[in-house]
């Protein structure tokens, strides 16, 4: 494929998402990723981080509405698609690894074809070459039967296994985006480490660009460059990861800093991020909707 | 722990086998009879004898041998009777309960995905459908189409397609939230083909199951418009025509009512318990 190197591979620009009933799902949020580069998107349950990738990828629930705003995969923007353009565009180009392993895989389809589908039907691949390809993958994260595997239903296996098998399945048509969707969240803690390393690991290797919805401040350290922190579906702060950790401007950044329990450190009092902020910040969310609403009914 | 728990899940184990197999067996049997009935048949089932009406079955005094089910008012045969009647009532319920099936889970496929327009037609049509009283409408219909088979099974799918259509949406939109769906999506895939190879699969055990029960329903329903007349001549050997018959004999030959009845009964027992059993065997979750 023919990519100018300083495109950047995703851009959102001024994204809203809102309910039929108006409340406000994701207000004006921009972002970029470069090529290679791992964004975190932080912040806490409800702000709209999985509406975010959710819109990247085309699957924005069908109550949601995507009332403005643009995304650009690699230059190309989604909303001068149609369609039927679009879906393959975008499957072409990007790739989930969801949160839970169990869902995410169809339970009564072995995995092989739950590999290769994407492969055949959008790259074209012959079924054998996507089936090698499969293969290569499944090796790759660390899977020690990938041809008694590739025969399996999802119920046969771990949840590790599973969420191996979804990063494999990610990987495999080389997608310039990879979305990780809390990718470690319904795991056991001991599997959460190697699945993270596999992640990193795979990313470093291919140079995808991803961009890893999280909470935990611990895993946002280990993996990005690139911070985006989110409160009520809006950007509270965007930097660089180092800039993040070393001094926030946001206090509410910093609460989240602060509320991470750091693995040397046990002992230390869990602080979670003060009532109070949160409050300012939701009052102040509450405030700009009155504005949005009143300007909008001028 | 383990050597407790151990016989008591092996017993259960076996116990759904148990009703997986027998009314697999009794259907089998059926669908043999149905298939060889003019080689398995001892008698003629449409030969009337009047020396030989009302023989009772092998087991009774004064019963004849090679009528071991005895015979009707008429010297016809009973088992003869039903094993032709075997014939038409597998007939009927296989036409009916796939033509049911068939148009009615497509429906509820595309109501319970494409949701929007799709789901507020389709609903609308189901509520409109089920407000009829159904034995009015089958009624009707046959009045309308006249007697025969195939009044009686255009009767049973159009009464009984909302079942499907309902369940079946039900089913649909249950797997349509499902991530797998998002994860096929994301794939390329589009959603006629999401519908048809990722949801379809997921909702045919329920399927499977419902056009089991239909089966049996139609059965039924087919040995009712034959007891009131209404399937094809009364002459023609159906369950239904025979107990009408035996009804009125009720008195001094039992087995002439019986015998179909408990046939009857039994298939669409099976049918119902098959359709159960075949749902949790489809299942991999379930079946592991
Ligand atoms: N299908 C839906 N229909 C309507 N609203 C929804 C739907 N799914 C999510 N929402 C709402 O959208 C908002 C953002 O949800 P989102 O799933 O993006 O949160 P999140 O940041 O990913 O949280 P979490 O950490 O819990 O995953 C929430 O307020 C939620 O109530
Ligand atoms: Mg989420």
């Amino acid at each position: 494929m023919t990519t100018q190197p300083h495109e950047k591979t995703l851009e959102i620009r001024q994204l809203n998402a809102t309910l039929p009933n108006g409340m406000r799902l994701l207000r004006d949020v921009s972002l970029t990723l470069e090529p290679g580069e791992v964004r975190a998107l932080v912040g806490e349950s409800g702000a709209g981080k999985s509406m975010i990738g959710r819109a990247v990828l085309g699957i924005l629930p069908s109550a949601v509405v995507h009332s403005s705003g643009d995304i650009l995969l690699e230059g190309q923007s989604l909303n001068a698609l149609r369609p039927k353009t679009r879906r393959s565009t975008v499957a072409k180009m990007s790739a989930l690894i969801p949160q839970d392993p169990l869902t995410a895989l169809n339970p009564v389809r072995k995995i092989g074809p739950q590999i290769t589908d994407p492969l055949v039907r959008i790259h074209r691949w012959s079924r054998d070459r996507a089936l090698k390809r499969a293969l290569e993958l499944l090796e790759r994260v660390h899977i020690r039967n990938p041809e008694r595997v590739i025969n399996s239903y999802p119920h046969e296996l771990s949840g590790g296994m599973r969420q191996r098998i979804l990063i494999a399945a990610a990987f495999a048509p080389s997608p310039r985006l990879i979305v990780a969707d809390e990718p470690t969240t319904a795991l056991d803690v001991t599997v959460q480490k190697q699945i993270l390393q596999l992640i990193r690991e795979l990313q470093r290797e291919t140079g995808t660009a991803v961009l890893f919805v999280t909470h935990d401040m611990g895993v946002v350290a280990k993996i990005s460059q690139k911070v985006t922190v989110l409160f009520a579906g809006r950007v509270l702060e965007d930097a660089p990861t180092e800039a993040i950790f070393n001094d926030a401007t946001h206090p509410y950044t910093r609460g989240l800093i602060a509320a991470t329990p750091t693995p040397n450190a046990t002992a230390e009092p869990f602080r979670p991020v003060p009532q109070d902020l949160i409050a300012q910040l939701q009052r102040d969310t509450q405030a700009e909707d009155m504005r949005f609403y009143q300007g909008g009914r001028k | 722990m383990v050597d407790a728990t151990m016989p008591l899940r092996r017993r259960r184990f076996r116990v759904r086998n148990l009703r997986f197999w027998i009314p697999l067996t009794w259907i089998m049997m059926l669908v043999l009879a149905a298939l060889c009935a003019p080689l398995i048949a001892p008698h003629d089932p449409l030969a009337q004898d009047l020396f030989l009406e009302r023989l009772p079955p092998f087991f009774m005094d004064g019963a004849e041998p090679g009528y071991w089910l005895g015979t009707d008012s008429l010297g016809r045969d009973v088992l003869s009777r039903m094993i032709y009647g075997a014939r038409i009532a597998l007939f009927v319920s296989v036409i009916a309960a796939v033509s049911t099936g068939i148009f009615g889970s497509t429906l509820g496929l595309l109501a319970g995905y494409y949701g929007g327009w799709w789901d507020r037609v389709i609903s609308r049509l189901v509520d409109i459908w089920m407000a009829f009283p159904p034995v009015l409408f089958a009624v009707l219909l046959v009045a309308v189409m006249g007697t025969g088979l195939t009044s009686v099974i255009a009767a049973i799918a159009l009464i009984d397609w909302t079942r499907f259509a309902r369940v079946i949406r039900a089913e649909t939109m249950v797997q349509a939230h499902m991530d797998y769906v998002d994860s096929a999506r994301i794939g390329g895939a589009r959603r006629f083909t999401t519908l048809v190879s990722e949801i379809l699969p997921n909702v045919m055990p329920s399927i499977i199951a419902l056009l089991m029960l239909e089966m049996g329903i139609a059965v039924i329903v087919e040995a009712i418009l034959s007891f009131v007349n209404l399937s094809i001549s009364s002459d023609d050997p159906t369950w239904g025509s025979m107990i009408a018959e035996g009804r009125g004999a009720i008195h001094f030959a039992w087995w002439v009512l019986l015998f179909p009845l408990i046939t009857l009964f039994l298939t669409v027992l099976s049918f119902s318990t098959l359709g159960e059993g075949i749902k949790k065997k489809f299942d991999p979750v379930l079946s592991s």
